[in-house]
Formats: C-alpha cells, sequence, structure tokens
C-alpha cells in the first residue's frame, strides 16, 4: 500500500545502522521518533510496518533481538547486538575467493545460498569453473542442523516413530545421503542419523549445551558400507564369487578380503557381517554368480531365505 | 513491470558497503562482476547510499559516497564495515560445495580451497562437515582421458543387464551426482550418447585415437533418472510398509499407499535381471500383482538361486 520500494529500502538500511549502533535498546516509539523515513503516524499501522520491517530483516539472517524493559509498563525493546550481526574477521585473500567461486560453481546444490554467502564474504572474484563437476542433493531440515552443529546446540527430533536426543558433532555426505552424527543420549552411544528419514523439524536446543570431543571425524561415525552398518553380533562371513563378477568384487572389497584364488578364476572373499539384511542384499545382487559358504547360520539364513520365496504361492 | 524485490537488494547493499570501505577506488564495473549486478543497478545502489545513516540524518551521520574517476569510496559507514555473518545455509552450501571439490582426485589438498575452507571453519565456529564423493580406482584414468579428449575401450559391468562388455568410448565429461561418479560421453559400440557409473568400470585402455571435441554434447549436468521407454514392459508391485524405500528410490508410474501402510506401484522394468534382483531381495515384502506372466518371476530366480545350495 503506497510505499515506495526506494524508501522502504532505505529505511530498512537506516533501521539496520540504528540498531547496531544503539548502546542500549530502542521501543518502536523511539525507533519512530529517529528512523527515517517514518513509519506511519497511527499505531496499529506503524506496528503493521515494523513488523513487516523486522521479518524481511530476519529472512535476510539479521538478528533483532527483542528485549523487554521494565519499568516502562514492560515494554518491548529492539536491538542488533554486534556479534549476531557481524561476520568474524576472516581476511580472504583474491586466490581464497576465486577458489571459493569454482567450487561453488563446480559444485552444485540447489538454491542460491552459496553464491549469496560468498557475496557477503567478497563476491565472485576470477573466472568460476568451466562446467559443473558435481552435483549435491540439499535435504530439507540438513540447515538447521548444520547450525546446530555450529552453535553446540542438543537437537529432538523423531526418527522411525522413536524421539532422539542428540548432541550433534558434524554433518556428513557419504553415498549421497546426508548424516547428522553424535552423541545419542537414548543409547549413550555415538550414532549417526539419516537426515532424510528425520520425521519433521528437528527441535533445537540452547546453544553451547555441549563440547564436542576434541579431534574427531564426524566421517567415522558414519560407517564405510552399509553391510559393516549395524547391530548384529559381527560375523566373519566367506562368499564364493564365480570368475564372471569376481574381478568386480575385488576392486570393491580390496584385495585384502580375498581369502582364496581358484584356478577358474572364482575368488573366496571375507566380510565382517553386522547387519544380515545388507549382507543378503549384497549376495542377491550378484544373482547367479555367489555363494554363501560359511558360516553355517549365514549360509542356512541364505538357504531359508529363498526356500521361502521359492515356494511362496504368487498371491493374487 | 514487476515489482522489485526489497530483500535481494538490502542483502546486496549490506554485502556492497563493507566491500567498498575495504577496497577503496574499486571500479563499477569491478563491483557489478562480483556482486553480479548490470552496472545500471550498482549505480542505483550506490545513489540510495548518500539518504542513509544514522539519526538525526545531518550530513555528518550520512553515509559519504564519491566516485573519482570511476572509483568509488565511501566513508561514515564504519558501522557497516564488516559483513553480515554467514546464514546456516550459506555456510552449509560453502563448506560443501569446498570440501565435495577438495575431496576430488587432483584437487590441492594445500591449495588457497583449502585455506580459504580452514577460515571458514573457524568463522563458522568450527562445525564438522565432511563430503565423501568416494573415488573409483578408474576415476582419476577417465578424469585424464576426458580432460585431453581421448577415446578409451572401457570394460563395463551393467548391472541392469548382469553382463561385463567391452567398448569404446569417447569420455565427454565425469561427474558426481547422486554419490556417486558418472562419465558421459559417446559410446561406439551401441553408436549412441551414454551414461555409465565409473565404479563399474573394471579398465581402462589406451586406443591411441583422440575424438573431436566439438562433438561433446551440451554442457548441463545429464538427466539422471532413468527413463522408462513405451516398450520397457510395466510391473505392479504390492510393497509391505518396510519397503517404502523402494517407491523413494525408483522412478515409478504410479504410487498407491493403502489403508494398511503397504503400496501398490508401477515400475518400468528395464531389464529382467534388475527386477528379479529386487523381488529376491525384498522377499516376503514384495509381490508382484500384475502382468501374470511376472508374477513367479520372484519365486523362479531363487529356486534358481537355490539350487548351488545343495540338499542342506
Amino acid at each position: 500500500m503506497g510505499e515506495r520500494v526506494a524508501d522502504r529500502l532505505e529505511r530498512l538500511v537506516n533501521l539496520t545502522a540504528t540498531l547496531l549502533e544503539t548502546r542500549r535498546p530502542l521501543t518502536l516509539d523511539e525507533l519512530s521518533e529517529r528512523v527515517e523515513p517514518r513509519y506511519p503516524e497511527e499505531l496499529a499501522a506503524r506496528r503493521r510496518q515494523f513488523e513487516r520491517d523486522k521479518e524481511t530483516l530476519r529472512e535476510l539472517g539479521i538478528p533483532i533481538r527483542v528485549e523487554t524493559l521494565d519499568g516502562f509498563g514492560a515494554e518491548q525493546a529492539y536491538r542488533i547486538h554486534p556479534d549476531d550481526y557481524y561476520l568474524p574477521e576472516l581476511e580472504l585473500t583474491e586466490a581464497e575467493l576465486a577458489a571459493l567461486h569454482v567450487a561453488v560453481t563446480a559444485v552444485r546444490l540447489e538454491g542460491d545460498a552459496g553464491r549469496e554467502g560468498l557475496a557477503k564474504l567478497g563476491g565472485l572474484a576470477g573466472e568460476g569453473a568451466d562446467s559443473p563437476l558435481a552435483q549435491l542433493d540439499v535435504t530439507p531440515g540438513l540447515a538447521a542442523l548444520f547450525d546446530a552443529v555450529s552453535r553446540h546446540a542438543p537437537v529432538t527430533f523423531s526418527y522411525r516413530g522413536d524421539v532422539r536426543h542428540l548432541d550433534p558433532y558434524g554433518v556428513v555426505l557419504r553415498f549421497g545421503h546426508w548424516y547428522v552424527v553424535g552423541h545419542d543420549h537414548d543409547r549413550e552411544a555415538p550414532r549417526a542419523f539419516r537426515v532424510d528419514r528425520i520425521d519433521g523439524e528437528a527441535e533445537l536446543g540452547r546453544g553451547g549445551a555441549f563440547t564436542p570431543p576434541e579431534g574427531i571425524d564426524p566421517a567415522d561415525y558414519v560407517r564405510a558400507d552399509p553391510m559393516t552398518y549395524g547391530e548384529d553380533q559381527p560375523v566373519d562371513a566367506h562368499v564364493l564369487v564365480d570368475a564372471p563378477r569376481a574381478g568386480w568384487v575385488v576392486d570393491q572389497l580390496g584385495d585384502e578380503a580375498v581369502v582364496e584364488r581358484r584356478a577358474d578364476g572364482a575368488v573366496v572373499v571375507a566380510l565382517p557381517v553386522v547387519n544380515r539384511a545388507a549382507f543378503r542384499s549384497w549376495v542377491v545382487d550378484l544373482l547367479d554368480h555367489a555363494e554363501v559358504l560359511s558360516p553355517p547360520e549365514l549360509r542356512a539364513d541364505m538357504v531359508a531365505w529363498l526356500d521361502a520365496l521359492a515356494g511362496a504361492e504368487p498371491s493374487r | 513491470m514487476s515489482r522489485p524485490l526489497v530483500g535481494p537488494r538490502l542483502q546486496r547493499v549490506l554485502a556492497l558497503v563493507p566491500w567498498i570501505l575495504a577496497h577503496p577506488g574499486v571500479t563499477i564495473a569491478e563491483l557489478a562482476t562480483r556482486f553480479e549486478v548490470s552496472e545500471l543497478e550498482l549505480e542505483r545502489d550506490l545513489e540510495l547510499l548518500p539518504m542513509c545513516g544514522l539519526p538525526p540524518y545531518t550530513a555528518d551521520r550520512l553515509i559519504d559516497v564519491s566516485v573519482i574517476d570511476g572509483g568509488v569510496e565511501i566513508r561514515l559507514a564504519e558501522y557497516f564495515e564488516r559483513p553480515l555473518r554467514l546464514a546456516p545455509a550459506e555456510g552449509l552450501a560453502l563448506l560443501a560445495a569446498g570440501r565435495a571439490l577438495l575431496a576430488v582426485p587432483g584437487s590441492d589438498p594445500n591449495g588457497p580451497l583449502a585455506t580459504a575452507l580452514a577460515k571458514l571453519d573457524d568463522a563458522l565456529g568450527a562445525p564438522s562437515l565432511a563430503v565423501d564423493v568416494g573415488a573409483s580406482d578408474q576415476l582419476e584414468r577417465l578424469q585424464d582421458a576426458a580432460a585431453s579428449d581421448e577415446r578409451v575401450e572401457i570394460d563395463y559391468y551393467s548391472f541392469a543387464r548382469d553382463e561385463m562388455t567391452t567398448r569404446v568410448i569417447d569420455p565427454w565429461r565425469v561427474f558426481h551426482a547422486f554419490g556417486t561418479w558418472y562419465v558421459a560421453g559417446w559410446c561406439h559400440r551401441v553408436d549412441g550418447e551414454r551414461l555409465f557409473r565409473v565404479d563399474r568400470v573394471r579398465a581402462v585402455r589406451a586406443t591411441g585415437e583422440r575424438f573431436d571435441p566439438d562433438t561433446r554434447g551440451d554442457d548441463e549436468l545429464r538427466d539422471l533418472v532413468y527413463h522408462p521407454s513405451a516398450d520397457d514392459p510395466r510391473v505392479k508391485l504390492r510393497l509391505a510398509p518396510a519397503a517404502e524405500w523402494v517407491v523413494e528410490s525408483h522412478p515409478h508410474e504410479s504410487a498407491t499407499r493403502r489403508k494398511n501402510g503397504s503400496w501398490d506401484v508401477v515400475l518400468a522394468v528395464s531389464e529382467p535381471a534388475w527386477l528379479e534382483r529386487l523381488l529376491v531381495g525384498l522377499g516376503p515384502d514384495a509381490t508382484v500383482v500384475a502382468p501374470p506372466e511376472l508374477v513367479g518371476l520372484g519365486a523362479s530366480a531363487a529356486r534358481r538361486l537355490r539350487a548351488r545350495y545343495g540338499t542342506t
């Protein structure tokens, strides 16, 4: 209604400057007397316009603190704490800015957050990358979890029907999935959670509530292979892989996994199994080219699985 | 005329001012390139600033902008001397992109990208963020081949058909998406554009030939989702709730959730081996509803695989 964009922009710059510069929080009345272009005279319209400005600033990540002044009928007052606003001194060199420019052009993420962040650091230096090299997905809710990691804020979320309480130490992208890792208070153990399997939004607790252990590598929390990621009692399995797939499997598992090389080109490989379902699906993916040799219980598992399926009456 | 948005302009102004303060004399042209904006828009941003400042908006309290010989200078804006903090999504995007690029073979682990990321880490309270893009044995070899327009012969495992093939390809480009590396190029075996997963390339051999770089396909990342062709058979599956991930991770023609939490999903079947794996892997959690000729596929595959275990 009526207000020119230029006027509103001018007032938002002035409001930001005033709230940053003030030594004490200012009430809406005080802001109305100071900040130009003026807020409307009429009280409801003034309040509405101010709330709109506040929301615009909040969306840009400009943190306005609301404090309650005692003695004035508990009136609300506003300010921006310099520590909340200012980017810490980074002193990025031109070469470093150019390297980040290459990174955000070579590695694509949905949205413009990377470029917007880069504008704050000094904009686009250098040429950027010629062509995209990688596409990373960003899972909804990930930014909030990253924020919790940064601020050492505990998180509470619902995961496959259970409420979990986590001190988040890091976020990890592996096999195309994002994980949040940390100390799980319900299990009193380190755990990794797939972010896309968190139901709804995670709730963030107070910042600075925990101290992450020194020198941890969050990647260690997400085990390298789904097969080694589980809670079954670990068992060493031996699997015979026929010649046509042997090279493929050895590439995947590494030479150290080979316990026997047969004359016909087949290999026997050893795998530590802590997740029987993942192991079974790995063997099934090899279709006719693999056989579980030992231990007897894993071999029997596979046979029972196939028997159940082979004998199943097709349903209609 | 569309209404210009206040938010992005304010964001730009708050990023511009600290940069100009730190680099007095920077030209309008350079600022326009850096901040991805036209010179005209930039001049409008700069015209706005002299009306901004602190109460009571007297000359000594207003931001002073001067353009001398094409160089921009700003004074009386100490409170904007440093930029605004990074929002969580911005910090995340920069670190994720940077870490991913640093993890690619051939990146300099001590170069400017690494030092920039270390500084960002510090500024963001040392958050732990790791990106594992994985590295396959043949990745660097294929990257080198793509970079030098080298035609190569590869041994490739086709997962869907469950067979090993040897083919000559022109590797146009190598890229990472959905958690894995791909090489896109021209396959001389099928005489068509193909996409190969690098982790399924077993061997790469030189042919001694180069391909014409002008024959490369377009620059955008390929659309990687499998596009069923009209002739591919369709299968209708009933999935138990535990197999819901199939709906999430396979392109499907339709998916209906039933009252009891199970799903009816219609998928295009590229290759029978693919459907066999899915059915044997899912076991009791999946049932073929239609067509009739595929109803027994899981059971017959299970019997075939079962045969090599003999009588136990």
